[in-house]
């Protein structure tokens, strides 16, 4: 006897997470958690805003501080065009870009990539409940 | 041909404005290292309470999610004092 066939969620968790990346709170936003994804959008978008403000865009450096430039870019492929912009030096920071900006905006990009990995696990929960797969939750 | 025109507009205000945006931000502050530089890490707890607390609880309620960030603010809070006494402690029995 042929099994039923499995239904691919993969490209829907793909858009989840892309979207969760593209925009903080995206991700959940898609999956009408409207409270979740304001809170996390604001939380994360002003956390990144004021590492920024403190540190200045020189904290954003993809030759000098790659390890701490791969957690800022979990915030958003955007930050890949400051990080560019800092790179070719079009705006130079006028001062020494502070270890605190730099702390800021990171962890703003690990949380990023928690909401991330929290906004796929919710996708992948729903699409199993709906297709009436085994309940993961339990 | 007007769409051309506004698509042209539209663009150059954009490179503007985003210039003005990214301007304000190439000028680092002045912190120091001093002990009340240390409180810059008050708004990273609440951020991270509050970020981690929007993915951990099943429901957001207003009066319930502000209740669950801040025992979790407090709860870094606390950690980071304990650590901090431990960690004087330990250099003050070394040094002495």
């Amino acid at each position: 006897m042929a099994e039923p066939s499995k239904p691919n969620h993969l490209p829907f968790l793909l858009i989840v997470g892309l979207l969760a990346w593209l925009v903080p709170g995206g991700g959940h936003f898609v999956l009408k958690e409207k409270k979740r994804s304001i809170i996390i959008f604001a939380a994360i978008v002003l956390t990144f805003c004021a590492g920024l403000y403190v540190g200045s865009i020189g904290v954003i450096d993809p030759v000098r501080a790659k390890p701490w430039y791969v957690a800022q870019i979990m915030n958003s492929p955007l930050v890949a065009g400051l990080g560019y912009l800092t790179a070719t030096g079009s705006y130079r920071a006028y001062g020494w870009p502070n270890e605190i900006g730099q702390i800021y905006t990171s962890t703003a990009g690990l949380l990023n990539l928690l909401c991330i990995v929290n906004a796929v696990y919710l996708a992948y929960l729903r699409s199993t409940q709906t297709s009436g797969g085994r309940n993961v939750d339990s | 041909m007007w769409i051309a025109d506004f698509g042209v507009l539209f663009c150059g205000l954009l490179q503007d404005v985003s210039s003005v945006v990214i301007a304000t931000f190439v000028a680092p502050e002045e912190l120091g290292t001093n002990p009340s530089s240390m409180l810059w890490l008050l708004p990273l707890a609440a951020s991270i309470s509050v970020a981690y607390k929007a993915t951990k609880l099943p429901t957001i309620r207003a009066g319930n999610f502000i209740k669950e960030s801040v025992v979790l603010f407090l709860s870094i809070v606390v950690f980071i004092i304990i650590s901090v006494l431990v960690l004087y402690a330990l250099a003050w029995v070394i040094t002495e």
